[in-house]
């Protein structure tokens, strides 16, 4: 191998960290002290948790009026699809034992709706809805078009089977008067929802913007009288439609519907008393075999946090303390065995 | 004669030589060596062609047409074609450059120039233009490119020289002669091509490149046929999930949607949704673990290459993977089946010590009268008032050349001896230096000892021998020359020096020699007896030398009797036998010599080693028994603690049978009897690891089988007794054995013991060992390139093999151990999920996570810090790996990576799935966000969930990894960070407002993602994902620590006061006595020489001028065309070329 010199020194490899394997490096190392103090570090850190997001849960208040059954004779009446057009409206009065304190909120909460069903879930035409292009429907499966080819706005399943019972809460002042309680029907959504992923068209009014559209077989009015009360808060950028469209993760889910306006005798929050939904009952959950509740409700630190939360975070703070005493114990024995047997170690 | 396997077998070749156009009718292959497969049009389409006949591609193409289907499709399409696109397009490139650098590889061998014989001119051709039947035109030292039949050459008697060391790696030169009929055409080396391009012996012999494949990926793809079981078991649940619900539930839902669509057939939409539930689950075995793979291989290809301590610097050789797929393979080797000569050995012979009337030379004695080994540091025997010395030899002890000067007669006749008793030829080079052409290097050495001692042989005759003898140059007339032969083990020379005197020199085996001497040597004998068990003892190669004084009438009577003998016809042989022994008697006894044959560096450290790591060494050689078993001393494969050492050397099937069946009831009834004495409690600890892999035994034995006898034991019936009991045998030698033979033994163990083979070798006769066992290695850097070239890995020096099993192979076994275990985990808890959402997403395919997010997981959130492990992780350094080769076992006993481990790794990636599914469905089925909305939304639950995941297998692998070097930091790091931002990006305004239909998820990372309760959520998924592996870690690191852990934190401790590790030493055996005759040596050289054969008449310069060679070309062409056009028709080329 009579090589130039040169060749000879390129074959050898550079002598570097990275070539060579010898990168510095932290080697990790499950140390008894390690693992024992992360372990009791996490089971304290869980363990508090756990009981703060319990206490707050506790501190919670909350309504669930399941009307489903309660207005037997509305979901009777929805039964029949060919019914959809009357009105039908029921009252649930109630009492509320104790004040309501700070924001209160109210949703709707459907049992057994599956807005989460795949070819569900895609029915809808996002170009349609943020007003790029009213006629472009072609997502929406189904409910592209009605009979006579006119494009369907919004279009799709999940606008279609919009929530469209109207919730009404009455608090009794004294024995007969029954005064309105305000609630907001604004401020539920995302900002980005409101503002860049719906928005209607650019027209001069609303019912020239949605021209050469129909409403949804499903509807009793058109998109742009959604809220005949609040134009600003019409066609698409309809807060309730906005939530409506937010398809839920699960068969049982709630949605926000209104927040209290904490004006006059409501301030301080839902004062304690009797109180009445009067609700249209117009959404037809019994033919699917569904349920629907009003649910009043406040708030903690944490939001609308559940039991579970809590309740998880606990246990698992007790569990991981629990293992890490059981892992300290058999640590400690095996270094006392280690103690008396040290032939234990590597031998060399 | 061989063929190719298209043809019908080619009885025959038809070849004119000289005439192109005639043998071009034949269609002969041309010369080209071609092994790229490609070529720039070629490539896409076989290209592509190739990549989607394995079956994960093929599959994921399946998939992907899948997804076209509307009624099926689940994800969108990007989801699959990325990674597709991503994977087939590295492959390709990967194909491309490998098959660039074979293609530059073939073209510098074709390249190579030859002289030709065109249109009666010798002209220049490159190798590869060169054509059946072309006349060539060799000179000394060129490469051969070619099957050739030697026409003739410039040596008398058209002898010729050949070096093979490209075939068989062997540098001793081996003699072809020229037809008679051809021989006397020209003085030049001229040689017919033959055999040209794919027909040469050598590329037949090569036999079809076997695609191999490592035990990991073999696991690895029953793996994933299991995991596409367990596939197609969900999608049925789902489907018929699916059926139930429809019948229960979708139905009336559907008909409240005004769902316009005609009524399914229940069934029919379960076998959809079954199909869309293959696609969304199919990230179980997602695309990118085959290319992953691919590229941690690659990685450690790349470690090997770049290791500096595999770099030999003599020869300026770095280490080389060759191939680039089989590196966790280095990590389990159970048996290593190592070929000698060049690769255990250095096949240089060096003179190292001799015992003369009793006296040994060339041992060093310090001040004390203590023996030392001889070290580099004493100063050599100073040759330089001879001028004729060999500068390479070296010889520490001083007192022989005192001897030599004090005229003691006893080391002049020795060294006399060793200077007339050989049938080395010499010659003159230019410089006026003398060459010796050894036919073995142990005569080799002898020679040039005695030439450096002042005993010179200068030059033969037929009858007469001439040496320089301290400065007087003295003719012996050779009377008679006794060859050697395997029985006689001996050879003698009869020569009459000029004082008239008629002497009988011989040397030989110990045991053959010790028996013919006369009875006064006795003393002599019990002294020079002991002298070689010493020898012997340090692994030296020994031979007796004696002589015999002969008067002239009794050498004149026998020698006539030879004469008749001679002449006889019948009983030739035996009758010249007889004669030999009658005058081969009544020797004096001079000494011994003591040669080395000189091991590879570092090879009994590394014999030592790989057998701590209980790698069982095999030693496949073609070599003689005594010296195969006189190297298995030398490095320590053989022992004297050895309880047995069995040697099979039967000749018929009957006696190899025998002589198994007696071994082995020799060993079982030892070990009976020794079973209840002591065990060492490590034995015990071993044999308990062992005895599911095979029945054991306590002691250590080794076998020795030689060829013949193997030919018979690798017949079916006895195939398992020999397996069985080699492989209770610590060490194997097989001796004498054919390159097909070591194949077959690689193969016998490799199918029958189920074990991971290793094959190491220098010479093309390793090539079929090589391509047989499961990893084959070139010992490169040596002329000879076939055993490279066939190999998988390459390096220059035999102990490098310590460090690419220990250190490469262990690494990479355990990374890819590693890896696999991660990212099984990984995906089953990535795509579980799903299963789990089937449940409440009416069984209708909904993906849990956003599709995008689907598409990037494995290729970009979670590739690189996986990747970093895969490559980088090592458990205990280089320096522990190899000073604890035990660490070794866990590889051999596939403990890291099996079915039990993947089904923990499985059962890993199922919990894990289940904490990150129903912690957030529990935990958001009640919950509103603190501005009173719901965070139950589809798409904040699918970000929630894919930040969890990301966020606990980010934290897994950081657990995982065991060493943190920057670029794990780097890619851990980088790889969450790059989570948040690509999320925060998909789901800004700006992307929604150009793409309203791709990224739909606008504002939902910075909505969510603000929420204390999402944070919550992700956190308590972590902890109860990760806490539980966690402490069954720690558990098991505490209560059964592995050795890897133990070293682990013994590392640590050493990390600030590293003591100096004492290597260990060197073990030497005691001596033992065997018999030492080890001649690499051919019967028939005696005849060479005192016929004349082999000599010129007078000494001419080797001629190489072109000139003169083209002033007579024209001659001996013309002759060679009358005389020989038609002999040439048919010819058994073994004749030219020996393997």
């Amino acid at each position: 191998m009579n090589k130039p010199q040169e060749e000879q020194l390129s074959l050898l490899p550079d002598n570097t960290a990275l070539k060579q394997q010898r990168l510095p490096a932290y080697r990790l190392q499950l140390s008894a002290s390690k693992v024992l103090s992360g372990f009791f570090a996490t089971g304290a850190f869980c363990l508090g948790m756990g009981i703060i997001l319990l206490l707050s849960a506790k501190s919670i208040k909350e309504v669930e009026i399941n009307y489903t059954n309660i207005c037997a004779s509305c979901a009777k009446l929805r039964e029949n699809a060919i019914n959809f057009d009357k009105e039908c409206s029921c009252s649930i009065p109630f009492y509320l034992p104790e004040i309501m304190q700070g924001n209160v909120y109210m949703y709707y909460k459907l049992y057994g709706f599956h807005q989460n069903l795949y070819h569900y879930i895609l029915s809808r035409s996002n170009t349609q809805l943020m007003g790029k292009n009213i006629k472009d429907v072609e997502k929406c499966g189904s409910f592209q078009k009605t009979s006579n080819g006119t494009p369907i706005c919004p279009c799709g399943a999940i606008a279609n089977s919009m929530f469209n019972d109207t919730i009404i809460l009455l608090y009794n002042l004294n024995s007969s008067i029954y005064i309105k309680v305000p609630m907001l029907s604004r401020g539920i959504t995302w900002w980005t929802d409101k503002y860049i992923k719906f928005q209607n068209p650019k027209s001069i009014d609303l019912p020239s913007a949605f021209e050469g559209t129909a409403k949804p077989p499903y509807w009793r009015k058109p998109i742009y009288e959604l809220d005949e009360d609040d134009p600003e808060n019409s066609g698409f950028v309809n807060e309730d439609f906005i939530v409506w469209m937010r398809t839920a993760a699960f068969p049982t889910f709630k949605k926000l519907y209104r927040r209290l306006h904490r004006i006059q005798y409501f301030t301080e929050g839902l004062p304690a008393g009797n109180y009445s939904f009067n609700i249209a009952y117009n959404f037809p959950v019994t033919r699917f075999q569904g349920e629907k509740s009003v649910v009043l409700s406040t708030l903690t630190w944490s939001g609308g946090s559940s039991l579970f939360l809590g309740l998880v975070y606990t246990v698992t703070g007790a569990v991981t303390w629990l293992a890490s005493f059981s892992m300290m114990a058999i640590h400690l024995m095996l270094a006392k065995r280690k103690m008396f047997f040290p032939n234990y170690k590597v031998k060399l | 004669m061989f063929c190719s396997k298209k043809k019908p077998l080619e009885v025959k070749r038809i070849v004119k030589a000289n005439d192109r156009e005639y043998n071009e009718k034949f269609q002969y292959a041309d010369n080209r060596i071609h092994t790229s497969k490609y070529n720039i049009l070629t490539f896409l389409p076989i290209n592509l062609f190739e990549q989607f006949q394995r079956v994960a591609n093929a599959y994921f193409l399946f998939l992907l047409i899948l997804q076209l289907i509307p009624e099926i499709s689940s994800l969108t399409w990007f989801t699959t074609i990325v990674p597709l696109v991503l994977v087939i397009t590295m492959t390709a490139v990967k194909d491309a450059t490998d098959d660039y650098f074979r293609y530059k590889s073939d073209k510098q061998v074709n390249n190579r120039q030859s002289e030709v014989l065109i249109d009666s001119k010798l002209q220049i051709e490159k190798w590869m233009n060169v054509k059946v039947g072309d006349i060539i035109k060799l000179e000394n030292n060129q490469f051969v490119a070619a099957d050739l039949l030697l026409l003739s050459s410039s040596e008398p008697y058209g002898l010729c020289y050949i070096e093979t060391a490209e075939l068989d790696g062997e540098t001793n030169l081996k003699v072809r002669h020229a037809l008679s009929v051809t021989s006397e055409l020209g003085e030049d080396i001229r040689r017919l091509a033959n055999f040209d391009g794919p027909d040469t012996k050598l590329m037949q012999n090569s036999g079809k490149t076997k695609f191999k494949r490592t035990s990991i990926d073999r696991l690895m793809n029953t793996l994933v046929l299991w995991i596409f079981g367990f596939l197609i078991c969900l999608g049925i649940i789902l489907a018929i999930g699916n059926s139930i619900w429809e019948n229960q539930v979708g139905t009336q839902f559907r008909s409240f949607l005004f769902w316009n669509k005609e009524e399914k057939n229940l069934v029919f939409s379960g076998f959809l949704t079954f199909w869309s539930y293959i696609i969304i689950l199919n990230t179980v075995v997602p695309i990118s673990l085959y290319v992953s793979v691919e590229v941690i291989r690659l990685g450690h290809s790349y470690f090997i290459n770049w290791d500096q301590k595999m770099y030999y610097s003599q020869k300026a050789t770095p280490a080389a993977a060759r191939t680039t797929t089989l590196n966790e393979e280095l990590g389990q080797i159970e048996y290593v089946f190592s070929d000698k000569t060049g690769t255990l050995t250095q096949n240089i012979m060096t003179f190292k010590k001799c015992s003369i009337n009793g006296r040994i030379y060339g041992e060093e004695h310090d001040d004390l009268g203590q023996k030392t080994d001889i070290t580099k540091k004493k100063k050599p025997v100073d040759f330089s008032v001879n001028p004729q010395v060999d500068k390479t030899f070296q010889f520490f002890d001083h007192s022989l050349m005192e001897s030599i000067k004090l005229g003691d007669s006893k080391v002049h006749e020795f060294l006399r001896l060793l200077a007339l008793c050989h049938t080395v030829m010499s010659e003159e080079n230019s410089a006026g230096q003398l060459i010796y052409q050894v036919q073995s290097p142990d005569e080799g050495a002898l020679v040039t000892a005695a030439r450096n001692f002042g005993f010179i042989f200068k030059s033969r005759t037929p009858e007469t021998i001439t040496i320089e003898e301290l400065g007087t140059l003295v003719t012996y007339q050779l009377l008679a020359f006794l060859d050697f032969n395997n029985v006689r083990k001996r050879m003698s020379v009869i020569v009459r020096n000029p004082e008239g005197q008629i002497k009988l020199y011989s040397k030989g085996a110990d045991t053959i020699l010790f028996e013919k001497l006369h009875l006064s040597n006795e003393d002599l004998l019990a002294l020079t007896s002991d002298h070689i068990s010493e020898f012997a003892g340090e692994g030296l190669r020994t031979l007796a030398i004696a002589y015999r004084d002969l008067d002239d009438k009794y050498f004149n009577e026998w020698n006539k009797m030879l004469e008749d003998a001679n002449a006889a016809t019948d009983e030739r042989e035996e009758r010249i036998a007889g004669l030999y022994e009658e005058i081969e008697r009544d020797l004096m006894l001079l000494g011994a010599t003591a040669v080395e044959d000189k091991l590879q560096e570092g090879v009994i450290e590394t014999v030592l080693s790989l057998s701590l790591a209980n790698i069982k060494i095999w030693v496949l050689t073609g070599d003689k028994q005594e010296t195969a078993i006189n190297i298995g001393y030398a490095c320590n494969m053989l022992t004297d603690d050895m309880n047995e050492v069995f040697i099979i050397a039967g000749n018929t099937a009957m006696e190899v049978r025998e002589e198994l069946r007696k071994a082995k009831e020799n060993l079982f009834g030892q070990n009976r009897s020794s079973s209840n004495g002591h065990i060492v409690p490590e034995k015990k600890q071993q044999l308990e690891l062992d005895s599911i892999v095979e029945e054991t035994v306590t002691g250590d034995y080794a076998l020795v089988i030689n060829g013949h006898s193997l030919a018979h034991a690798l017949e079916s019936d006895v195939k398992n007794d020999l397996l069985e009991l080699a492989c209770l045998c610590k060490t194997v030698v097989c001796c004498r054995v054919t390159p097909l033979q070591k194949a077959q033994v690689v193969e016998l163990v490799k199918k029958h013991r189920n074990a991971v083979t290793l094959a190491i070798g220098d010479g093309a006769n390793d090539v079929s060992m090589i391509k047989c066992a499961h990893i084959g290695i070139g010992i490169s850097g040596q002329e000879g390139l076939q055993a490279v070239l066939a190999s998988d890995y390459s390096f220059a020096q035999f102990r490098y093999l310590q460090r690419l099993l220990l250190v490469h192979g262990r690494w990479s076994y355990f990374r890819m151990c590693k890896f696999l275990c991660y990212f099984f985990y990984k995906n089953f808890a990535f795509t579980l999920v799903h299963f789990w959402f089937g449940f409440f997403c009416g069984f209708s395919a909904q993906t849990v996570y956003d599709q995008w997010f689907i598409t990037l997981f494995n290729i970009v959130y979670t590739s690189l810090p996986v990747l970093a492990m895969g490559i980088f992780d090592q458990d205990v350094s280089d320096r522990n790996s190899m000073d604890f080769p035990q660490l070794y076992k866990p590889g051999q006993l596939n403990l890291l990576f099996n079915k039990r481990r993947f089904f923990i790794c499985m059962a890993h990636g199922i919990y894990t799935s289940l904490a990150l599914f129903f912690i957030p469905y529990g935990a958001f089925y009640r919950d509103t966000g603190e501005d009173g909305q719901h965070v139950a939304d589809y798409q904040s639950f699918a970000v929630t969930m894919a930040t969890s995941l990301v966020i606990v297998v980010s934290v897994q692998i950081a657990l995982d990894t065991s060493y943190w070097t920057v670029i794990n930091h780097v890619f851990i790091w980088g790889s969450v960070a790059t989570y948040f931002s690509i999320l925060f990006t998909m789901h800004s305004n700006v992307m929604f407002g150009v793409f309203p239909n791709q990224f739909p998820f606008v504002g939902n990372a910075r909505n969510s993602l603000t929420q204390k309760c999402i944070w919550l959520v992700i956190l308590l998924t972590t902890v109860v994902s990760v806490m539980p592996v966690l402490a069954f870690r720690f558990l098991k690191v505490d209560l059964f620590p592995t050795l890897s852990d133990q070293i682990r934190q013994r590392q640590k401790a050493q990390r600030k006061a590293r003591p100096l590790h004492s290597r260990r030493p060197q073990t030497r055996r005691s001596s033992s006595r065997r018999s030492g005759y080890a001649f690499a040596h051919q019967e028939g050289y005696g005849e060479l020489i005192t016929s004349g054969k082999n000599m010129r008449a007078k000494n001419p310069p080797p001629t190489s001028g072109l000139e003169k060679t083209l002033s007579n070309s024209t001659s001996w062409i013309e002759n060679f065309c009358k005389k020989t056009t038609d002999t040439m028709s048919s010819f058994n080329q073994n004749k030219t070329v020996k393997l």
